[in-house]
């Protein structure tokens, strides 16, 4: 409860004005001197710090999910102790708005990696002028152009005229829709398409009915792949839609493997794999996973 | 005999540009014909948004981009045309950057067609990043402190569609609209603990792993891919109407048969060669 009260006066539903830039610039004192901390602490110690927060972070959900948020009733009473069981919890809970905002202000850090990432990247292409470099300077070229309109489309304009402003404004809109809309979309949708092409081509030249078992998965597929679209309905329209008969048509047939054969297999898959979730979610709480940040110095 | 062993070798580049024709014709056509079935899960969808109580919005969880636009995009404006038809508000959130201003302008095109208003029938709530795990059980327990405002940076308090939203109690149904899976943070972190719907959008590649938490419960309904936001159309009186979902669901059709014709034709040309005894065995992939 104490930390929900604190985190609601440090961060506010909404500041506007002068005292988002106090905001803004206590964030960033805040952040580096963090991070300057941080860096102070001896490599050694450093691992103790990453492993103390992530060890912190699964105990906190791991408390809230697992400790009773009602008091523990025995006969007539209460068990001694369990109100104030209920009540660390319910202070837990109250907490998780709090530790939503900060999972939502570390996951804008990891854009900013990100996009700091693709700067140094394609900076040093640019500089060096390597094979390709054109391709780094589209990418600033386009990074920055998406950028600009983006916020000139949305934010007011201060210091010009209206008639001045809205032209911007609207000429801006004009160009993030062509970039946007145009450019990203279309770029995108096409990359994706790509995948029907290639799987053509692969369930032709790899899809042989070599064995028992192939030629069952070829007829289980081609079952499912006619069923699901209108074109399997049309097939066998002319069977009725009720009575016995009804369970042959291509669609009922296609139901049937989803929610029987399909779905049993599905449980044993996810079954497994959720034992294997609980043993690596544990190995990364307790740091005990090797690999990426925990094999080389800090 | 040579011609058949030459089927499981066909060039390519004639398969690319028959996939190409296969797939462009009913989507320029635009057939109106959708489904005449609808399967079981399709349904509850139907009926589980019909039963959101007033006073309780649907929370639209998009993470979607233009990748899976012809398969998601259907799902997301079949569900919200339902919405305003029976007046439930609905907030959309996003967890694509692309995707939010991509669901933005989705609804924008069927609040015009329908005549609803922003902010009054429904909200957008913009792009979020982060743990969706922290993220999810936070806005269960306060949704304006998580959410704080929408994409216009205009605060929730403003916005009648959800201005009375506190936390889960005022949310009836989450439906999850995705491509990449977050099914398994909304049952773990809200809908199963609280006792809220969830209705699953997935591509229609991911949909079969969904079914044993259709059977759990744990999902109240499921839209397959294209073909669900197709059946999901019939149901809410656009059967004869030719849609996005439609054209889609046919050149869905065309495709699974050609792909079909094409692995009976390879499998001829095999068994001719293995007939004939000379080596068996599929070209290079590409």
């Amino acid at each position: 409860m104490m930390l929900h009260r604190i985190s609601d006066a440090l961060f506010p539903v909404a500041v506007h004005g002068r005292l988002l830039w106090v905001y803004i610039a206590a964030a960033l004192i805040v952040g580096v001197l963090g991070l300057a901390g941080l860096m102070s602490v001896p490599p050694r110690y450093r691992k103790l710090v990453v492993a103390g927060i992530t060890f912190l972070g699964g105990l906190y959900f791991s408390l809230e999910f697992l400790l009773p948020h009602q008091p523990i009733h025995v006969g007539a009473g209460t068990l001694p102790g369990s109100a104030g069981v209920a009540h660390f919890a319910e202070g837990l809970t109250n907490a998780k708005p709090s530790v939503a905002d900060w999972a939502m202000i570390i996951g804008s850090f990891a854009l900013l990696l990100g996009t700091s990432n693709l700067f140094a990247i394609h900076g040093k292409a640019v500089k060096k002028r390597t094979p390709g470099w054109y391709n780094s300077l589209a990418f600033f070229i386009s990074f920055f152009a998406i950028m600009i309109v983006g916020f000139l489309k949305d934010s007011p304009i201060h210091g010009l005229n209206y008639h001045a402003a809205h032209t911007i404004q609207s000429a801006s809109t004009s160009l993030y829709m062509i970039l946007f809309n145009g450019f990203v979309q279309n770029l995108d949708a096409t990359m994706f398409s790509l995948i029907a092409f290639y799987i053509v081509s692969a369930a032709y030249r790899a899809f042989r009915v070599r064995s028992a078992e192939a030629g069952l998965m070829m007829g289980t597929a081609g079952i499912i792949m006619l069923g699901l679209v209108p074109v399997g309905a049309w097939l066998t329209s002319w069977l009725p839609h009720t009575g016995p008969l009804a369970s042959l048509r291509l669609e009922s047939i296609t139901y049937w493997l989803l929610i029987w054969p399909n779905m049993a297999v599905q449980r044993a898959i996810e079954f497994g794999l959720a034992i294997g979730w609980v043993a690596m979610s544990l190995r990364i709480w307790l740091s005990l996973e090797r690999g990426s940040f925990f094999d080389r110095q800090l | 005999m040579n011609l058949l062993i030459k089927l499981q070798n066909i060039d390519r580049r004639i398969l690319y540009v028959l996939v190409a024709i296969v797939l462009s014709v009913p989507v320029i056509m635009r057939p109106s014909k959708h489904p005449d079935f609808v399967f079981p899960e399709v349904q509850h969808a139907y009926d589980t948004i019909d039963s959101v109580k007033p006073g309780q919005i649907v929370l639209l969880s998009t993470s979607w981009g233009a990748g899976t636009k012809a398969e998601n995009e259907p799902q997301t404006q079949a569900l919200m045309r339902h919405m305003f038809a029976k007046h439930i508000k609905f907030a959309v959130m996003s967890w694509d950057p692309a995707g939010s201003e991509i669901t933005f302008q989705s609804g924008e095109q069927v609040q015009k067609d329908v005549h609803a208003t922003y902010g009054k029938d429904w909200v957008h709530l913009g792009y979020k990043t982060g743990a969706a795990n922290a993220i999810i059980s936070g806005l269960a327990e306060n949704f304006p402190r998580v959410m704080k405002q929408d994409r216009k940076g205009t605060p929730l308090s403003e916005l009648p569609a959800v201005s009375y939203v506190k936390n889960y109690k005022q949310i009836g149904v989450v439906v999850d609209i995705t491509s990449v899976g977050l099914m398994s943070y909304w049952i773990s972190y809200l809908t199963t603990p609280k006792h809220i719907p969830l209705i699953y959008c997935p591509t229609a590649v991911m949909s079969a792993s969904a079914y044993p938490y259709l059977d759990s419960g744990q999902l109240k309904g499921m839209l397959n891919g294209v073909m669900g936001a197709v059946q999901y159309e019939t149901l809410i009186g656009r059967g004869n109407v030719a849609t996005d979902a439609s054209a889609t669901s046919w050149a869905l059709s065309a495709a699974h048969i050609y792909i079909i014709l094409l692995i009976l034709l390879g499998n001829l040309g095999y068994l001719a060669a293995k007939r004939a005894g000379i080596h068996t065995g599929g070209s290079r992939l590409g």
